[in-house]
């Protein structure tokens, strides 16, 4: 391919959403910290009148890091992985081209607009899924321009195989669109009656079977979102930066097909021991169990990556980030199979300890993967080396505490409200009232929320090394084949 | 086989969506034929219980409590009898919650009262000494949107069938019938508030969200 | 349809995703292996599209008319 020397991978779509990746990460996490805090000293709630209690930041939140931080930060490497998987450039169709740019600007409509409203407290309540209609309408479209630019680009590619990471990013079209188009159908209730609000909304389903299709999308979201994209992304770029082949592609496929048969069954463990049918929750139970054995399958195929090359984890703190990153994804799908257990639940159910265990997910495993991601993406991206390698070491240490603090506060204070919502005195009544369990609770809500912080902080000093990188490093003459350039 | 899959984008994307798909189809849509089936006593919601829910949801309470009472003896010495499928048969979407930051609210009806929210609205510490549950004062400020209730109501009555209007169940009619009901409803709880702005507005001919949302929280037994 | 028979049938669809999941998966592995082990096809080679990932590098495996009909 001598004669098309002039060709380049093409990564202006792929810089617009590392540009809302960072945007939306600040958003989100800032709100998440101020939310924490709330917990700790109520008082933070009046900060903003109406708009600032901590309910209606809650969605805020989760909306922000799901579907502004991370679903961007999905895109952005899509962009660049995609053509460079496929040996394509976008460049070499218009279309293709402005398809991206077509996605891009809707997703940035769509968002924005969904942070306004819910601040107004325009919501469906149904979890990650709090859009009314016509947003869900706006995000079907951007799936779809999603869809076309995959499909697309698979359709122009010179490699004929698939690489692995190409399987896991068709996984998440294909997933979320079914899962979000199901627990999204409502009714408009102007158009039927034609009174009140023109964009509220009723569920089509109600009670017991909501319930079912909400934690059927809720608990696959999770799947769709937090760790089948972020695998895609591990399998391109640990191998990438550090130079190694995956330790075995055929372990990578085999973990693919079994991750993908199993964990739409695991949705049944959100709703152990409430009105949904019996053999639902048990066999939510089993299969959260037996989904150990592909989430491990990849996570200790990305460690055993590394197999004779630990070195690198002193050198180079991209590989250290991925590193880290894969240990998370094993505990947190081993202490999500753990919560799935039917007694274990009892106690878990409703507590912190929930919340604590899908922050070691996304702090620790989406979190710390993006940002790695997308270190490694911005020299390549930007023809400039990284602004600062110490400034990376002192991130991932400030973000490491900040997740330890995180998740060990919130494993012993739901275990504490779980253990409290069930103690009895001698004679059998209860011993506790129900604010004795909150008031307990306070010093770990502080200690959790000042986690959060840290963790925000790490991700300022991320995006101000990204910053950097862009506008002020040293430009490099030629692309590095595997470990990034970064300056000391 | 297993290759001609690698190799084929189109069907190999068609064979993830099969693998992914099957779960709902087996697990979620036959349930569909059964549990919407309300237990005996299970009523729908009053226009003005629904504006109350409506700000529930908007307010997103479902952040913190639960309704969802689990069959555990600790769970219904402390809230009451466990829940019912048919319990939600009505409840569209569904406010189950997945944290209990607060206490459950499945029953709040039988053991709370209409000033005790309005104190617990007004200033969650006067009523609960520790409580990190937030003041909602624009709940008196704010008016209900007592149309937009109406229109889910006669929504899922028209769409859904849900039985408005029928012998033994609360009646809806027409826009203006259901506006005057509302209204009715309304009053019973203003003459159990103390607050004069809300009383005030009341006489104005506004329904303030505090006297929705306190008709939703009184009807959930 | 009533209840019962819906839940004969759920049970089934359970039944044969169990047996199709463990009969599918070892079939797989088989697969992967035997076709390594014949030289059909060395699924490794693979992990190099990922390394070898520049627009002017040679494909692990071209999209070429030739291949087209070996298939």
């Amino acid at each position: 391919m001598q004669e098309k020397n002039a060709l380049n991978y093409d990564y202006s779509v792929a810089k617009c959403f590392t540009y809302a990746t960072i945007l939306f990460g600040i958003i989100g996490m800032l709100i998440g910290v101020v939310i924490a805090y709330q917990m700790a000293f109520p008082q933070l709630n009046y900060l903003a009148g109406e708009y600032g209690t901590y309910s209606r930041l809650r969605p805020l939140h989760t909306s922000g890091v799901i579907f502004g931080f991370l679903l961007s930060g999905i895109f952005a490497t899509w962009y660049y992985v995609g053509q460079r998987v496929l040996k394509v450039s976008m460049a070499e169709s218009k279309f293709l081209m402005v398809v991206g740019k077509l996605h891009f600007w809707i997703y940035m409509i769509t968002i924005l607009t969904a942070v306004v409203t819910l601040f107004m407290g325009i919501s469906t309540s149904k979890e990650y899924a709090e859009l009314e209609w016509p947003l869900d309408i706006a995000v079907v479209v951007l799936w779809v321009l999603w869809g076309i630019s995959i499909f697309g680009l698979v359709g122009i590619r010179r490699e004929k195989t698939l690489y692995i990471s190409m399987w896991y990013y068709i996984a998440t079209f294909l997933g979320v669109a079914m899962l979000y188009l199901f627990n999204n159908m409502e009714v408009p209730t102007y158009f039927v009656s034609g009174y009140g609000k023109w964009y509220h909304s009723v569920s089509m389903y109600a009670g017991t079977n909501d319930a079912m299709v909400q934690w059927w999308y809720g608990h696959n979201a999770v799947a769709f979102v937090f760790t089948v994209p972020i695998i895609a992304m591990i399998y391109y770029f640990l191998p990438k930066e550090s130079g190694q082949p995956v330790f075995s592609y055929k372990l990578s496929l085999l973990s693919f097909w079994g991750l993908m048969f199993v964990y739409l069954w695991a949705g049944g463990h959100h709703l152990l021991f409430s009105t949904v049918p019996d053999w639902v929750q048990t066999m939510g139970s089993i299969f959260s169990v037996i989904l150990i054995l592909p989430s491990w399958g990849s996570a200790i195929n990305m460690l055993l990556t590394m197999k004779g090359q630990w070195g690198q984890l002193k050198e180079n703190p991209l590989v250290k980030f991925m590193v880290l990153a894969s240990t998370f994804y094993m505990l947190s799908t081993l202490e999500g199979p753990i919560q799935a257990i039917k007694s274990v639940n009892a106690l878990a159910h409703f507590t912190d300890w929930i919340p604590g265990h899908v922050h070691d997910g996304t702090l620790g495993w989406v979190g710390f993967m993006t940002m790695a991601a997308l270190f490694h993406m911005a020299p390549r991206m930007y023809k400039r080396e990284l602004y600062s390698k110490k400034l990376m070491e002192s991130q991932f240490w400030v973000q490491t505490t900040g997740i330890v603090m995180y998740f060990s506060s919130m494993w012993i204070a739901g275990i504490t409200q779980g253990m409290m919502w069930r103690a009895t005195d001698q004679y059998g009544n209860l011993a506790y009232s129900f604010i004795d369990t909150v008031t307990v609770l306070i010093p770990y809500y502080a200690l959790r929320a000042t986690g959060g912080l840290l963790y925000l902080v790490g991700f300022f000093m991320f995006t101000y090394n990204m910053y950097k990188t862009m506008t002020a490093s040293k430009a490099i003459a030629s692309e590095p084949q595997n470990a990034s350039p970064m300056a000391a | 086989m297993f290759h001609w899959l690698e190799r084929n984008p189109f069907f190999f994307a068609v064979g993830v969506f099969l693998v992914v798909a099957y779960a709902g189809v087996v697990t979620i849509l036959p349930d569909f034929m059964e549990s919407a089936r309300p237990v005996v006593g299970t009523k729908p919601y009053s226009v003005l219980e629904l504006a109350g829910r409506q700000i529930y949801i908007k307010d997103s309470c479902n952040a913190c409590h639960s309704q969802l009472v689990r069959p555990f003896k600790s769970e219904t010495d402390r809230y009451g009898m466990y829940s019912l499928s048919g319990e939600y048969a009505y409840d569209r979407p569904f406010l189950w919650g997945s944290k209990r930051t607060g206490p459950d609210l499945m029953r709040v009806g039988n053991y709370r009262t209409t000033d005790w929210h309005e104190y617990h609205m007004l200033n969650p510490k006067s009523v609960v000494p520790g409580s990190i549950m937030p003041a909602y004062k624009h709940m008196f400020k704010n008016n209900a949107d007592i149309d937009t209730a109406y229109a889910e109501a006669y929504t899922v009555k028209t769409v859904f069938n849900v039985p408005y209007d029928k012998p033994d169940m609360p009646k809806l009619g027409t826009f203006d019938e259901a506006k005057k009901d509302a209204f009715e409803a309304a009053a019973v709880i203003v003459a159990d508030m103390k607050s004069t702005e809300v009383k005030e507005a009341f006489k104005r001919g506004e329904i303030k969200e505090i006297v929705a949302l306190v008709a939703y929280l009184n009807s959930l037994k | 349809m009533n209840m019962e028979t819906i839940r004969e049938l759920q049970a089934y669809g359970y039944i044969f995703l169990t047996v199709f999941l463990a009969i599918g998966l070892y079939a797989y592995i088989y697969h992967l292996y035997r076709a390594e082990k014949k030289g059909t096809r060395n699924y490794e080679k693979y992990a190099d599209i990922a390394l070898h990932d520049n627009i002017d590098d040679a494909p692990v495996e071209a999209i070429s008319p030739l291949n087209k009909e070996k298939e």
